[in-house]
């Protein structure tokens, strides 16, 4: 057998015998593109993001505002909440100081607001206000979208209304009747159909707006193509996903809807109010930071906490143990190790982003301390779990390597969960890196104090404490120390 | 010192100790020679306090090490088979290290790090990192290691693997130097050299069991032979050894016959047989039995097997 084969058949042997590199190489990368798979829309057949939840604060009297809500509520993106909960269980409609404590606390991040005026009077048009708390960019600006392309195409009898309205301000409503009529009549003369319903129709502000803008429905939710931005208004962040008056991509439309959407856009005002993060001097920075922070510490632990197995191996437990040592101590010894690591890791971490991107990090200095000192605690513990779990440093590697990754693409460190399927968000809050991120964003963009963000603090502590439990559990099971 | 008592150990279904009794005394340098997988790491790793025995007791100084805690382990150093020691590290944060895990602080650790680096050799070289070391000064510092809480029992599991001999040799003085200065020596190896050369006593093990014990001469008296007569196993011996093996014991080990007359052979009864044959002297050796032979006797195989 010539000498290269033979080396070659080797290198094959010792490959498939090291199920760890098997396991980098294969399973890994597999996981990784169903994720991503996911996120990118290629398993559904309806893709873009998913259970976004967004609050709808509906003011106005207008039967048409149901119906917009009803068309919301139609959107799968979306999971609207319509109530908020009185203290005694029962169920209110929701008001706008409801949406905006509720976005405080970040249970949802946008919110409509239907206003007594949404069809003005003394304007053409429709007036609705957005509450939005773009803490993810790319998620916000899915959103800004979805809500336009719902509205355009869902509700143009409120622009009829508008029309009728203005047209009763100027012209008077005896003018306005006549106009009614004469239109009417001309329809049926060359259409045919019922004078009188085309009468009630154009009346009640039906212009067959909804033709030009509907003609795509069931087909126009696919991603952003042929939605419009919001309308920019004062106090948005310049460097946030600050909602625009121009298509997201107008390549994609077809002419119709330009023109539709063109009209539409001018036509229907949206109030847009930006919530939180208004402050933050690097909007993209402090989206960002705390996601591949946590993600980088949890690669750095998993490292060192397998050197437990160069320990055992080297016969340093057993002389460790032989001295007045418990194997408590060792695993203390390697958790506060950890923690200070993580800490220190972090705080580099953070310090770097000041440095190069202007974060703000001195207003929020203590709430950050402790965040980062309960994710330390949480990455720590998930570092022992790992080394805990395995039974060689390979091992180790290779499931901290599918864990990090996993964790962090599902967790939110890479892009928004709203945009995976609603059945990975679910374990989504099983991950400590969501909660990380939630605290870390919680604290830097929206700008919450040690108080707010205590309950994310106790959750990281909380899985600290379960994971070490069962790492400890692990290393004894394993017989890491005999 | 240490008294075992009816010490049992298993590993699932394997037994790996079997009520193992022994008694050793303050001073000794304690051979226990064993083939791998005798039991010698074991028993050691029960003595060291770093497994439970499933039944039996161990007492060190008189103390039951189930019941003992922080002080007995003061009393005891283990000399780990691998190298025990943080190789990025130098020799000095090493000693320093394991001599405060014993509770040593300031100067009397400086005091007790300095002596272990002279009696390693190691002093000119202690702000060095271990790896940088040889195998042999490795050794020599793992030792030392174990020795900075001048414990009173000092128990090495196999300390020379993979060490060459002139390292064993710095080794074996200094293990030695030791015991002379009154540090009992539990000494485990598969080397029957080592523990000839070393031992006052020796206990053999082989599946978890003592099978022999006590000194050197009084082990080897338990042979049933007084000499072992060694010749190549090649044609010309295969008839001679055929026919010595009515008269004695006789085995083949590596292409080598070993002969072991009862007592009171006559040893010239044995070359007539060899000249009748035609076979030249020069193909016999003759030698007092070792520890090898005795465990041959005593199991059927060698230490190697």
């Amino acid at each position: 057998m010539h000498p290269i084969f033979v080396l070659y058949r080797k290198s094959c042997l010792l490959f498939l015998k090291n199920k760890v590199a098997v396991v980098i190489t294969f399973l890994v990368p597999i996981i990784l593109i169903y994720l991503f798979g996911h996120v990118f829309g290629l398993y559904r057949t309806e893709s873009g993001p998913s259970g976004i939840r967004i609050a709808v604060v509906n003011q106005s009297s207008e039967p048409a505002a149901t119906e917009l809500i009803d068309a919301l509520r139609k959107e799968k993106a979306f999971r609207l909440v319509t109530e908020a909960e009185n203290a005694d269980g029962t169920k209110r409609p929701l008001t706008e100081a409801d949406a905006r404590a509720a976005m405080h606390d970040n249970k949802y991040r946008y919110t409509i607001l239907l206003p007594p005026d949404l069809v003005r009077e003394n304007a053409i048009g429709v007036h609705l206000k957005f509450l939005s708390d773009p803490r993810n960019e790319i998620e916000s600006q899915m959103v800004n979208g979805l809500l336009q392309k719902t509205i355009f195409t869902n509700v143009p009898q409120l622009l009829g209304k508008s029309l009728q309205l203005q047209a009763k301000r100027l012209i008077g409503q005896e003018n306005l009747t006549a106009f009614n009529r004469t239109v009417a009549d001309a329809v049926a003369n060359h259409f045919g159909g019922d004078r009188e319903k085309i009468y009630q129709s154009i009346s009640g502000g039906d212009f067959g707006i909804g033709a030009l803008t509907s003609h795509k429905k069931g087909q126009s939710t696919e991603g952003s193509a042929g939605l419009r931005r919001l309308d920019t208004t004062a106090g948005s962040n310049p460097g946030n996903a600050a909602p625009a008056a121009v298509p997201a991509s107008p390549t994609e439309e077809s002419t119709t809807e330009k023109k539709a959407g063109g009209f539409l856009s001018r036509i229907v005002s949206f109030e847009t109010e930006q919530v939180s993060g208004k402050q933050v001097s690097n909007p993209m920075a402090a989206r960002t930071v705390g996601g591949y922070a946590v993600m980088f510490l949890l690669f750095a632990l998993s490292g060192s906490a397998t050197s437990l197995f160069e320990e055992k191996r080297s016969g340093i437990f057993q002389r460790i143990l032989s001295a007045p040592v418990r194997p408590s101590h060792i695993l203390w010894g390697r958790f506060f190790f950890g923690m200070t690591l993580g800490i220190v890791q972090l705080s580099a971490l953070f310090l770097a982003g000041k440095l190069f991107y202007h974060l703000d990090l001195w207003p929020h200095l203590l709430p950050l301390a402790v965040m980062t000192f309960a994710a330390a605690a949480a990455c720590t513990a998930f570092g022992m779990f790992v080394a805990a779990v395995s039974t060689s440093p390979d091992a180790a590697n290779g499931l901290s390597t599918l864990l990090v990754l996993t964790m962090s693409a599902i967790g939110g460190a890479w892009f928004p969960i709203s945009m995976m399927p609603e059945a990975i968000q679910r374990f989504s809050k099983l991950t400590l890196v969501y909660w990380a991120v939630e605290g870390y964003t919680s604290i830097i963009w929206a700008g919450q104090s040690l108080l707010e963000v205590l309950p994310t603090v106790g959750i990281l502590l909380g899985i600290a404490v379960i994971v070490m439990l069962v790492a400890t559990w692990c290393f004894q099971r394993n017989k890491m120390f005999e | 010192m240490l008294t075992i008592k009816s010490v049992t150990k298993r590993y699932g279904d394997l037994v790996a100790l079997n009520d193992v009794s022994l008694e050793i005394a303050p001073g000794e340098f304690f051979g226990l020679l064993g083939p791998n997988g005798a039991g010698k790491s074991t028993l050691m790793s029960l003595v060291s306090g770093l497994r439970a025995a499933d039944s039996g007791d161990i007492f060190v100084s008189g103390q039951n090490l189930r019941d003992a805690s922080g002080p007995l382990r003061h009393e005891l150093g283990l000399v780990p088979q691998s190298i025990a020691l943080y190789t990025d590290l130098s020799a000095q944060q090493n000693l320093e290290l394991f001599g405060q895990l014993y509770g040593l602080r300031g100067k009397e650790l400086r005091r007790r790090v300095d002596e272990a680096l002279d009696a390693a050799q190691l002093t000119e070289r202690r702000r060095d990192a271990v790896k940088t070391f040889s195998g042999g000064m490795q050794r020599r510092l793992n030792i030392s290691a174990s020795l900075l809480h001048r414990p009173k029992l000092l128990l090495c599991d196999e300390p020379t693997v993979g060490v060459d001999p002139q390292s064993r040799n710095a080794i074996f003085d200094h293990l030695q130097r030791l015991n002379r200065e009154g540090i009992t020596i539990i000494y485990s190896t598969h080397y029957m050299e080592e523990a000839e050369r070393l031992c006052s006593r020796i206990g053999i093990i082989d599946h978890g069991r003592i099978l022999a014990l006590g000194s050197l001469d009084t082990l080897l008296a338990q042979l049933p032979f007084e000499d072992e007569i060694t010749f190549p196993a090649k044609t010309e011996t295969e008839a001679l050894a055929g026919e010595l093996g009515a008269l004695g014991e006789i085995t083949t080990i590596d292409g080598t016959h070993r002969f072991r007359p009862p007592a009171g052979f006559p040893l010239s009864r044995f070359f007539a047989l060899a000249e009748a044959r035609s076979l030249s002297p020069r193909l016999f050796t003759s030698r007092r039995p070792t520890l090898e032979a005795l465990f041959l006797h005593l199991t059927g195989r060698t230490l190697r097997d």
